[in-house]
């Protein structure tokens, strides 16, 4: 089975900071392979481990994804197609063509996935955008995949029910971190991933006829967080009163 | 210019949302709006323009289907903006209208505003630690955070209705489970004690459920105890890929307040957090905060309000 990842070098949410102005400070700002990413590329391995196979993966991001991509063939992914453009200066709309683009470039696959979201942005909009441009059949938010010959049969969390339904391949599906604990690389996975081929592709070589560029965002400001921050300490006895008394006087438990 | 506006979500009550979001951009900016619903929906919609799309199949059991049927619908009478309910089903049929489109689409926007041939908005990225500006020219699809607009009322208004075509959907639905609720559902509820990795066994849940229970609130969790432990369903675990929660007190148990949880939290009224740990960024997410062994002070805690009511 010929199985494609979607994977995002993200900056670290944990770690951005945010000047005395209130402005986030993303020059030099620490990143990561998009968390929920982490489990796309582990049912990907998974499904390469029942089904054989291979597994690509498909990044738009600058120079500095290949750290994420890296990770992602230490894991156990065996090449990278990197689309060099600065995520956030193209919209979610032109990140999808661009990931299908090189996905018919690097393809045909049997399966292509994707998180929900990614950890930066949280849109989760390029995955049935893919589907639809790759005119494949989509399957969001998966819990669990079984591939069964040519067809697969998924489980899907929605907000309050859980529908299991069936595809045929080739199929576009997007996963929930819950569908599984992704996998550590040894060092010795680590090392060898240095091995592995990452293709460097532009935007304009895989997709002619580039849109001007959209960025996702006009303006940026950190969130305003303002709670009370009132903290006690002491004996369990005397805190707890304490708690107890400031919950009563907020009026938000019964008296 | 005249600004045409479409509310649109799978389900009634969300859609009404949207009419009222559609209501208020269509009253300032000048112009009209229609709420978009799907076959069967109509007395349960707003608005006194309704459009009701119908498919070869029940629409709702078909994303892919509703977006094709909308799609078609906005192709003949091309409004400037289509506002989309940010459910899970709703950002795959605002994605897929998107691309068929041709329009850009934004994501879980909140605050909006019209100008200069624009939607406006705001929306979080980050995990919540940063609010975004996002501007979209028309022609353009929106999905709109959910719980922000207070529904309009159904109306009795006459509907309109638009076949989708025959596209065959390439997904198949064997079957759908209803998620249990549990005994109260966390999104409506007014009080949650959430439990999270400082408490130690399974069977020590019952000092967060009995303190839920004792102060008339609904228990929930980070998702370390939903998903990697499993002493929870997943319907307990609030955050960026669980459940939004917006209690007047949401008190924090053992939970260290990672950006995820916290994003989840963030427009609760009140925000109390039991932690041993004094340099947990939970207490700078929260109004109030008790530094200690969550196995003393949730019994103290217990005793307190139990002494207060008897």
């Amino acid at each position: 089975m010929k199985i494609a990842v979607c994977v995002k070098h993200a900056i670290d949410e944990a770690e951005l900071k945010v000047d005395a102005g209130g402005t986030p400070q993303f020059a030099g700002a620490a990143s990561k392979m998009s968390t929920f990413d982490k489990n796309a590329v582990e049912e990907a391995l998974r499904l390469k481990g029942t089904h054989s196979g291979d597994v690509t993966l498909l990044t738009v991001g600058t120079a500095e994804a290949k750290k994420t991509m890296k990770e992602a063939l230490a894991m156990g992914a065996d090449r990278g197609v990197l689309v060099a453009v600065d995520p956030m200066s193209i919209d979610t709309g032109r990140t999808a063509e661009l990931l299908a683009a090189a996905a018919k470039k690097a393809g045909p696959f049997d399966l292509v996935l994707c998180s929900e979201g990614s950890s930066d942005i949280y849109s989760g909009l390029v995955p049935p955008m893919l589907g639809e441009l790759l005119g494949l059949p989509y399957v969001g938010y998966a819990k669990k995949i079984e591939v069964t010959g040519q067809s697969a049969k998924v489980e899907r969390s929605l907000e309050d029910s859980v529908e299991v339904v069936e595809a045929s391949l080739p199929l576009v599906v997007s996963i929930v971190s819950e569908i599984n604990e992704p996998r550590y690389p040894t060092l010795i996975q680590i090392m060898q991933a240095g091995k592995k081929p990452i293709e460097e592709v532009t935007p304009e070589s895989i997709l002619p006829g580039s849109k001007p560029a959209t960025p996702q965002f006009v303006g940026m400001k950190a969130q305003a967080m303002a709670r009370k921050k009132l903290v006690f300490e002491g004996p369990p006895e005397e805190t707890a009163k304490k708690l107890v008394d400031a919950l009563a006087s907020e009026g938000v438990i019964p008296r | 210019m005249s600004v045409k506006v479409w509310a649109f979500s799978e389900s009634p009550e969300v859609a009404n949302e949207m009419a009222a979001a559609a209501e208020a951009l269509s009253k300032a900016a000048g112009g009209s709006y229609a709420v978009v619903g799907l076959d069967g929906s109509a007395p349960r919609l707003a608005g006194s323009a309704k459009l009701v799309l119908k498919g070869p199949g029940s629409l709702l059991e078909s994303p892919e289907q509703a977006a094709e049927a909308l799609s078609l619908a906005a192709k003949e009478a091309n409004p400037d903006v289509i506002l989309v309910g940010s459910t899970r089903n709703g950002k795959e049929i605002a994605g897929r209208v998107a691309v068929k489109l041709g329009r850009s689409c934004a994501s879980d926007l909140f605050g909006l505003t019209i100008s200069g041939g624009s939607l406006k908005g705001k929306r979080n990225a980050f995990a919540g630690k940063v609010v975004g500006d996002v501007s979209a020219p028309f022609p353009c699809v929106a999905t709109v955070k959910v719980g922000v607009y207070q529904a309009l009322p159904p109306s009795a208004a006459p509907e309109t209705q638009k076949d989708a075509g025959a596209l065959l959907s390439k997904v198949r639905l064997v079957e759908r489970r209803e998620k249990p609720r549990g005994t109260v559902d966390l999104k409506g509820a007014k009080l949650i004690v959430a439990a999270g990795r400082g408490v130690k066994k399974k069977e020590d849940l019952v000092l967060v459920s009995d303190l839920a229970a004792e102060l008339g609130g609904a228990v929930g969790c980070s998702r370390p105890l939903s998903s990697d432990m499993g002493w929870l369903p997943e319907e307990h675990h609030i955050g960026l890929t669980g459940v939004t929660v917006h209690p007047d007190l949401y008190l924090a148990v053992g939970i260290s307040g990672q950006l995820q949880h916290v994003a989840g939290i963030k427009d609760s009224k009140i925000i109390a957090a039991i932690n041993n740990d004094k340099s947990a960024p939970i207490f700078e997410a929260s109004d109030y905060g008790v530094v200690g062994d969550l196995y003393a002070v949730l019994p103290a805690m217990m005793k307190e309000v139990r002494g207060r009511r008897h």
